[in-house]
């Protein structure tokens, strides 16, 4: 038995902490929270191998057949990459927040930040930021990994560049958004994550298809055919405008968000 | 200094608490115990800021919980040991609460030494034992220096080991001039560390005293006589004000009384004594005795079953 003295500090009065001290200190801490587990790292490893693999894979098909891609920016190649690649990013963010409820972390976590507010706000800047930041750069890598195999097939122009970083960034923020945003709701990753998958991918895809105008009217309505008309648009997908895409996109993560605070908001 | 009024807590049509109050002062380690589904967990919560409350307040330090900015430097508490991420290094889960209150890392360093996880630390946590879940727990709470600090059955899972190192910090805590609240369903370590007991069933407050008056039955002190002439030293006790009842053909307890004011009333009535003694509780009877009515899930005696002795009448 061994009980070594406490240091008895026994609180002297607080110094008083601004919010926006706060917020940095819950975001660092939610920072280390996040990269000291494995799954994390998982989700970074499947989308890094599946943008840069498959990146050099198309630049080594446009370098075997350069007739028909002679010209074209690598860029492009990334960004229709990042339609399938986004959800191992999304998942990442989705159970940055849905872990805490499924080991019962959220029970400790609470005790450290009981401001909820500040909690809520540090963790989705900081689940946000890393899918948005990793997809970036994961783009960029797998352009460059595609212009770097296809010879001289690919171009890599640096404006082009700049409408990459752009639109990646926005997708990937709004899709992890969302994401964040039921994650809070749902409080359960299978859940969440089949929502995302339905609101991103399954519906705004199999709704059109089903041949009733007024499925495919609900379908331009839904996130993922915003998602799809700025990642694809490029290469002829035709869903609804670049304008409407921006603001369907902006509005889903902004209500899922809104909604998420409220349930984290009003007690466990 | 942990004060609770009127705290009360409704989940649905369940009154889970029911308009407690209580103090809990610095300097002593206040015991809370209660039977299964008392309500003990759930007013933590509430002190807590983790569960809100239907209605009145559980303050430290005279503020809310939720207001403290930094409050692993206030309260440190462990309530569920398994409700960490497993998949996180005991060191990392530490370092993760140390950032949020702006605490060094060479705290962390500290209290993994504290509570001697030294060898451990690095490891997942899903590889620690019960015990060492608690102690990591007990690490956290401990992370802030805080003023007060509150354990949900800390003992859970600990070995012999453990449980003596734990009273040890427990007592050490509460010298030091710290706020100690401590729930327990093992009445022996309650009788053993817990200066005062706050007692709830059913989510109301049966008793908040000191562990000594506890187990002296809140004051109503009672004795046991043995005596040759039972009946007309009843009539004596009777005529004297003092209820008494008879627990065996020679034996009587008297209430509310004392060994000396028993033997004297014998003395003067002239009546031989062959037994004299104040009867001391254990903090169990005295417990059973408190909640008996308060238990929310009992279970009955088993008793033989005829289908499968093949017996009926």
């Amino acid at each position: 038995m061994r009980v070594q003295p406490t240091t008895p500090v026994l609180s002297a009065p607080a110094e008083t902490i601004s919010t926006a001290r706060l917020l940095a200190r819950t975001g660092a801490a939610e920072w280390v929270r996040l990269w000291t587990v494995r799954t994390p790292w998982w989700f970074l490893a499947a989308a890094a191998a599946f943008m840069v693999g498959l990146g050099a894979a198309l630049g080594l098909e446009a370098a075997a057949d350069p007739a028909s891609l002679q010209g074209e920016p690598a860029w492009q190649t990334a960004q229709s990459l990042a339609v399938p690649a986004q959800f191992a990013l999304i998942t990442l963010a989705l159970t940055a927040v849905t872990s805490d409820y499924a080991t019962g972390g959220i029970v400790p976590t609470l005790q450290w930040t009981p401001r909820r507010s500040v909690l809520y706000a540090a963790r989705t800047l900081t689940a946000v930021a890393a899918a948005t930041g990793l997809g970036v750069l994961l783009a960029f890598a797998s352009a460059v990994a595609a212009f770097a195999t296809a010879g001289s097939a690919l171009v890599l122009p640096l404006d082009g560049g700049l409408d990459l970083a752009a639109t990646t960034a926005f997708v990937f923020a709004t899709g992890a958004g969302l994401a964040v945003g039921l994650g809070f709701l749902l409080r359960n990753t299978a859940a969440a994550l089949v929502t995302v998958f339905l609101l991103l991918l399954l519906l705004p895809v199999v709704l059109p298809q089903l041949g009733y105008p007024w499925l495919a009217t609900t379908a331009d309505f839904l996130p993922g055919t915003g998602m799809l008309q700025l990642l694809l648009g490029g290469v002829g997908y035709q869903g609804i405008s670049e304008a409407s895409a921006v603001i369907t996109l902006l509005a889903w993560s902004a209500g899922a968000l809104l909604l998420g605070w409220l349930r984290l908001r009003s007690g466990r | 200094m942990i004060e609770v009024r009127g705290l009360t807590k409704r989940f649905g049509g369940v009154l889970a608490v029911d308009g407690l109050d209580f103090d809990v002062e610095p300097g002593k380690v206040t015991g809370f115990l209660g039977p299964n589904g008392a309500g003990k967990s759930t007013t933590m919560r509430m002190m807590l800021g983790l569960d809100r409350p239907s209605s009145g307040t559980a303050l430290i330090k005279g503020r809310p919980f939720a207001a403290f900015a930094e409050p692993l430097r206030e309260v440190g508490a462990l309530l569920d040991p398994v409700a960490v991420h497993s998949g996180r290094s005991g060191r990392n889960h530490l370092r993760v609460a140390a950032r949020t209150n702006g605490i060094p890392f060479r705290r962390v360093e500290q209290v993994i030494e504290q509570v001697g996880l030294e060898g451990a630390a690095r490891r997942r946590i899903r590889t620690y034992s019960l015990g060492m879940r608690q102690r990591l727990g007990i690490a956290a709470a401990l992370l802030g220096d805080p003023g007060v600090v509150m354990f949900d059955e800390p003992i859970n899972g600990l070995d012999v080991d453990g449980v003596l190192w734990i009273r040890a910090l427990l007592r050490r805590l509460a010298d030091e001039g710290r706020t100690v609240l401590v729930s327990s369903h093992l009445m022996s370590e309650m009788q053993q560390t817990a200066d005062r007991l706050v007692v709830i069933g059913r989510g109301r407050l049966i008793a908040d005293t000191t562990t000594d008056d506890l187990i002296r039955g809140l004051g109503q002190r009672q004795v046991r006589v043995r005596t040759s002439d039972p009946e007309s030293f009843l009539t004596a006790l009777e005529r004297h004000g003092l209820a008494a009842e008879r627990i065996d053909a020679d034996e009587l307890q008297v209430q509310d009384s004392t060994a000396a004011d028993v033997g004297d009333l014998a003395h003067a009535s002239r009546i031989p004594l062959h037994h004299l003694s104040e009867v001391e509780q254990s903090l169990e009877e005295a417990y059973l005795g408190l909640t008996g009515a308060s238990v929310e899930y009992g279970g009955r005696a088993a008793e033989p079953s005829h289908a499968t002795t093949g017996s009926s009448s």
